[in-house]
């Protein structure tokens, strides 16, 4: 009974009942586009990976951190300076957080420019923009979780933001924070939505976004379509997916050399008295919208600024999740015109950004 | 010697390497992982406690201490010597106690009894309680791990 | 004798990986010590390796990665050329009739 034998009759156990053989055959028909744009392809496998490293270094990391206020910052501590090499997968998922941010930029860009989520692909967007609203949430909350300094601040300053909206405004703020003020409950909230309730949305959607893509395909370029072009195709199984496997390799190389060469620090446990210090910022991903709300004046006629500003985010988030419908007609000016926008967006984004550490 | 046949073809050689790379990587990649999951456990090699807060003890009496993570028990005899036990049953690890009217440490999980030297008399323990060596120096009760000078 | 080498092989890689960082360790004394308590930082701490053996362990760490990854890149992109010329020959059409 050879190894070869045994794998044979352990496939024929689980086909006999499960009939996994039609997922295998899918696959194989499963046809990727081969263009010049094909290089767009790796970003969404590419933020899975990065993804699945989270929910691995997160596991590990919840063995260890104490979401209390008493606790949370000295337990990181702990982590870092006892647990044995536990600063290096504090820093795998420090840096992969980010990582994974910076791709689902991209993986949003890219689909923009290629008008991807035209009919009937809508949906597929619109599950991709939740997903983004959600790995930010995820960033969002897990940056407070080391308690210290610049956390408190940073998460004071993100949760007072919603107060500026009228009437709700000020409820969101009390969910966010459990309460009035950031505290020791705002930590534990933030902590129960980080490993809780944001992992259950996010598999959800994941769910739907994925399944969407399989029964939809992958989108052709803009002009392929319109043209009729025959374009060349690979087979997802095993030829994509072998070339997706080398970028995640690359991927991992370079997380970890990245992550155990510039290991973040821990900043001194946060005070909740204490004034805020200086250099206040968020995340990196969230600099742009910080410093669009920096640039507003505190009041415009007789609207508060902050209001105003939050009302245009908003705004823009509303028309991002519904592109795909403002965008039915992708070949004529005012799909030329969209897709200016997202060069504008970008130039915008990145401006402000650099602007904001200036 | 020269063979008939290949021992496996060229397809076979090249899976054979992907899979034994790839397992070697993702094997180096587990081993850290291990050491954060199961970090070392550290015990003290010796604690020293202030001898003042023992000295009043009657015979037959007990006060608690800690030994690292785990519960210990410094116990007065009749002839006025100290002696120190880790409160540790030796069945399943639940925390002993002592009682002063039967002379005996019990163990409340599954009925186990130590007499009053800590050796194991009757129910599931199936050893002694781990007894540490007792030193007075000066105004300190050093109290150390078994076989340490 | 072919499965003899490949669980040979195979033990070499698993001995290579493990003695980069040293055996899994048990007891390990502390040494004289009062009872710790869990010290709040009053200062920043900066992650780094505890010390020059650990520091190394991850260099050689570091190092056996990256080479396993362009092995595996090589290795990976002759499977590539292997399946893409399956693909250009229709090798797997007639599966599917």
């Amino acid at each position: 009974m050879s190894l070869r034998n045994i794998k044979i009759e352990m496939l024929a156990w689980f086909e006999d009942r499960l009939g996994l053989s039609g997922i295998t055959k899918f696959l194989r028909e499963k046809k990727v586009p081969q263009h010049r744009h094909s290089i767009w392809y790796y970003t969404g496998s590419a933020i899975l990976l990065f993804f699945c490293i989270q929910v691995i270094t997160g596991f590990m990391l919840v063995f260890y951190y104490k979401p209390t206020l008493e606790e949370a910052n000295a337990s990181v501590g702990r982590i870092m300076t006892e647990v044995p090499l536990g600063w290096i997968i504090r820093s795998v998922h420090s840096w992969a957080a980010s990582f994974m941010i910076a791709l689902v930029f991209v993986h949003l860009i890219s689909i923009w420019l290629t008008k991807s989520y035209r009919k009937p692909r809508e949906m597929t967007w619109m599950s991709g923009i939740f997903l983004m609203a959600v790995s930010l949430a995820f960033g969002f909350t897990g940056y407070l979780l080391p308690w210290d300094d610049l956390s408190l601040s940073a998460t004071k300053v993100g949760t007072d933001i919603p107060r500026s909206i009228p009437v709700v405004g000020v409820w969101v703020t009390k969910l966010l924070r459990g309460g009035e003020d950031v505290t020791g409950d705002t930590l534990t909230r933030f902590f129960g939505i980080h490993v809780c309730i944001l992992p259950v949305f996010i598999f959800i959607l994941l769910a739907f976004h994925v399944y969407f893509i399989q029964k939809q395909g992958i989108s052709l370029p803009l002009r392929a379509e319109v043209n009729k072009e025959e374009v060349k195709s690979l087979p997802f199984w095993p030829n994509f997916i072998y070339r997706e496997v080398v970028v995640w390799l690359v991927l991992v190389g370079i997380i970890f050399s990245v992550a155990i060469f510039l290991p973040p620090s821990l900043e001194k446990e946060a005070d909740l008295m204490a004034p805020a210090p200086e250099g206040v910022k968020p995340e990196w991903y969230f600099l742009f919208l910080f410093q669009t709300l920096k640039i507003f004046p505190p009041k415009i006629l007789f609207i508060h600024g902050d209001t105003i500003a939050v009302f245009l985010m908003i705004l823009a988030g509303i028309l991002f999740f519904f592109l795909p419908l403002i965008d039915n007609k992708p070949v004529a000016t005012k799909g030329k015109v969209i897709t200016l926008m997202a060069y504008v967006f970008i130039l915008y984004a990145v401006v402000m950004t650099v602007w904001s550490l200036w | 010697m020269k063979l008939k046949h290949s021992l496996f073809t060229r397809r076979q050689f090249l899976n054979g390497l992907l899979g034994g790379w790839l397992g070697a990587l993702l094997v180096s990649f587990l081993y850290p992982v291990a050491k954060f999951i199961f970090p070392p456990y550290r015990e003290p090699e010796e604690v020293i406690l202030p001898l003042s807060n023992f000295k009043d003890m009657k015979p037959n009496s007990v006060r608690n201490f800690s030994w690292g993570t785990k519960p210990g028990i410094i116990k007065k005899t009749d002839d006025g010597t100290l002696q120190a036990f880790i409160a540790v049953c030796t069945h399943l690890d639940c925390n002993v106690t002592y009682l002063p009217e039967q002379r005996k440490f019990f163990c409340a999980c599954h009925d186990g009894w130590y007499d009053e030297n800590g050796i194991n008399i009757s129910g599931p323990p199936p050893k002694p309680l781990r007894q540490l060596l007792v030193v007075i120096e000066k105004e300190n009760l050093i109290l150390r791990k078994e076989g340490v000078k | 004798m072919r499965r003899k080498i490949s669980i040979l092989l195979c033990a070499c890689f698993f001995i290579f990986s493990f003695t980069n960082f040293g055996f899994c360790q048990q007891v390990v004394p502390e040494g004289k010590s009062e009872i710790t308590q869990v010290n709040k930082s009053s200062e920043k701490i900066v992650s780094s390796p505890k010390d020059i053996k650990e520091r190394t362990n991850i260099y050689v760490f570091v190092a056996w990665m990256w080479l396993a990854i362009f092995v595996l890149l090589y290795i990976f992109r002759q499977k590539i050329k292997e399946v893409d010329r399956l693909y250009h020959l229709e090798f797997f059409k007639s599966d599917r009739k």
